[in-house]
């Protein structure tokens, strides 16, 4: 097990209107190791997530995930088909035909061979946790609001991912969402063997160290 | 200037139509390429299911059975009983003619179990499911769904298309059984009507015109059609990328794509079996 879960060598990215986000960024997060990145959107924050979740190909470089890289051409990288990323985009992610309730279910029932019965009632129990026991049985909105992430990040939770990252909520969380997001993370940070790689909402800070994206260079030092 | 102008198109003509064929040619070999790149991946996917992974399949392709052939089946009986019926009044018209009635129910039989079943039945699976399919593979490349699935464990080939490629097939097989007997129920009741004609007789003809190759006709066509109308469908709507707007695009595609190789693969099978 490498004592890097997550590592960028000589990155560079280029958005699709041609601007250079990154250009040869050096980046590793130590297993264990918690960071927060503030500030609004633009900053590439969300940009860095999705180059470490390989949704975002890198012209130069590369990325390596539990030290294994992440090759565009051949997905069904180990640490993600074994269910250990907890991906929590803005939207959430969720598939809209199915509710939050087998949203959550459906990773269990494929990473952990949960039975059906099993997945939904650990999906129950961190739906709960996320203070939307009453919506278990509703079906995502579209477009997607706190609803949808906070369930995203329920998902994370119930899967016992261990890379999370986690993109900000869409539009601003009310205190009884913020209230229950935090206690989600509190948990998760509570493991030792579980590595944040979150960004945006003040209220996240201090769950891990500062993450400063400037002129497409990442610097932080990393809790462990 | 003007002439020079066209003369010129009249020369560059030739190779522009040729550039044309060249890019449609190209085009459909980069279809079929794409069709089996996927039938590998899913008959991969199914292979490598374990444990709660094969029920959760079973469950999404129960999902699509029940939409392809079970919610079909109005469109499908309304189909087979007049194009059963309306083959026979055109066969007998035509028949009568030379005195041969006798061979009105074998050839009624051969028509529809060879050629007329398996074209429409994949016509209207086309027309409801393929078009389904393409939209929604669309609308979840789109919003980022299968990316999500992906990231979270769960593999899109497995989860999302065996169990279409599985339910085309099964739904595909069922239905053409489906259709070639009510549409051979329409053909005996208008026959019925018009001729001195017993159940048991029509039975009997029945049992001389359809032997192992019609079996094999329709086991092969439901197996071919069953396999291309979902892996197309899914492979015009995957590759939508940027924007909502190409989704009717990729779903017209889709629709002609699997039309155009329904009847190219329906063609070449019956020439196979028949020819």
């Amino acid at each position: 097990m490498a004592d890097k879960v997550l590592a960028l060598e000589g990155v560079t990215l280029e958005a699709p209107d041609g601007r250079t986000v990154f250009e040869g960024l050096d980046w590793s997060l130590e297993r264990g190791a918690r960071v927060h990145a503030a500030g609004g959107l633009g900053n590439g924050a969300t940009a860095l997530l999705r180059l470490c979740a390989g949704l975002a190909e890198p012209s130069a470089g590369r990325v390596l995930l539990d030290g294994t890289p992440l090759d565009p051409e051949a997905p069904g990288h180990p640490f993600v088909r074994n269910g250990n990323l907890g991906w929590v985009p803005t939207d959430g992610g969720l598939a809209v035909n199915l509710s939050l309730l087998d949203n959550i279910a459906l990773p269990l029932r494929f990473t952990r061979n949960m039975s059906r019965e099993d997945a939904a009632g650990l999906a129950t129990l961190w739906l709960e946790r996320a203070g939307l026991a009453q919506a278990a049985q509703a079906k995502p909105r579209v477009p997607a609001d706190r609803t949808s992430w906070l369930a995203s990040l329920a998902r994370a939770g119930a899967k016992g991912s261990l890379l999370w990252l986690v993109d900000r909520p869409p539009g601003g969380l009310d205190s009884a969402s913020r209230r229950a997001a935090r206690a989600i993370l509190d948990l998760a940070a509570g493991d030792p063997a579980v590595s944040l790689v979150l960004v945006g909402g003040d209220w996240m800070a201090g769950l891990g160290d500062e993450l400063t994206i400037e002129d497409g260079r990442v610097s932080s030092g990393g809790i462990a | 200037m003007k002439s020079h102008g066209t003369v010129e198109r009249l020369l560059t003509l030739p190779g522009e139509a040729a550039r044309g064929l060249g890019e449609n040619v190209r085009s459909v070999f980069a279809q079929v390429g794409s069709i089996a790149w996927l039938l590998v991946s899913c008959v991969r996917g199914l292979l490598g299911l374990r444990g709660e992974q094969f029920r959760v399949v079973l469950e999404v392709t129960r999902a699509q059975i029940r939409f392809t052939a079970l919610d079909a089946i109005p469109l499908c009986t309304l189909a087979a009983l007049l194009i059963g019926g309306i083959t026979l009044l055109q066969v007998f018209g035509q028949l009568s003619g030379f005195g041969m009635e006798n061979y009105i129910c074998q050839i009624l039989a051969q028509l529809v179990i060879r050629e007329l079943g398996p074209l429409l039945v994949g016509i209207v699976v086309i027309s409801r499911s393929g078009t389904a399919i393409a939209t929604e593979m669309a609308s979840r490349q789109l919003s980022g769904e299968i990316d999500a699935l992906y990231l979270n464990g769960v593999d899109p080939v497995r989860y999302l298309l065996v169990p279409r490629l599985l339910g085309g097939v099964i739904s595909l097989f069922t239905l053409i059984i489906y259709f070639d007997t009510v549409a051979l129920m329409g053909g005996f009741l208008v026959a019925w009507l018009r001729l001195p004609l017993s159940f048991s007789a029509f039975m009997d003809a029945l049992v001389r015109a359809v032997g192992p190759r019609e079996l094999m006709t329709t086991f092969f066509k439901a197996l071919v059609f069953g396999a291309v109308i979902p892996l197309l469908c899914s492979s015009f709507g995957l590759r939508v990328r940027k924007s909502t707007t190409e989704i009717p695009q990729a779903v017209t595609k889709a629709a002609v794509g699997s039309l155009a190789i329904l009847l190219l693969a329906g063609a070449f099978l019956s020439v196979m079996i028949y020819g």
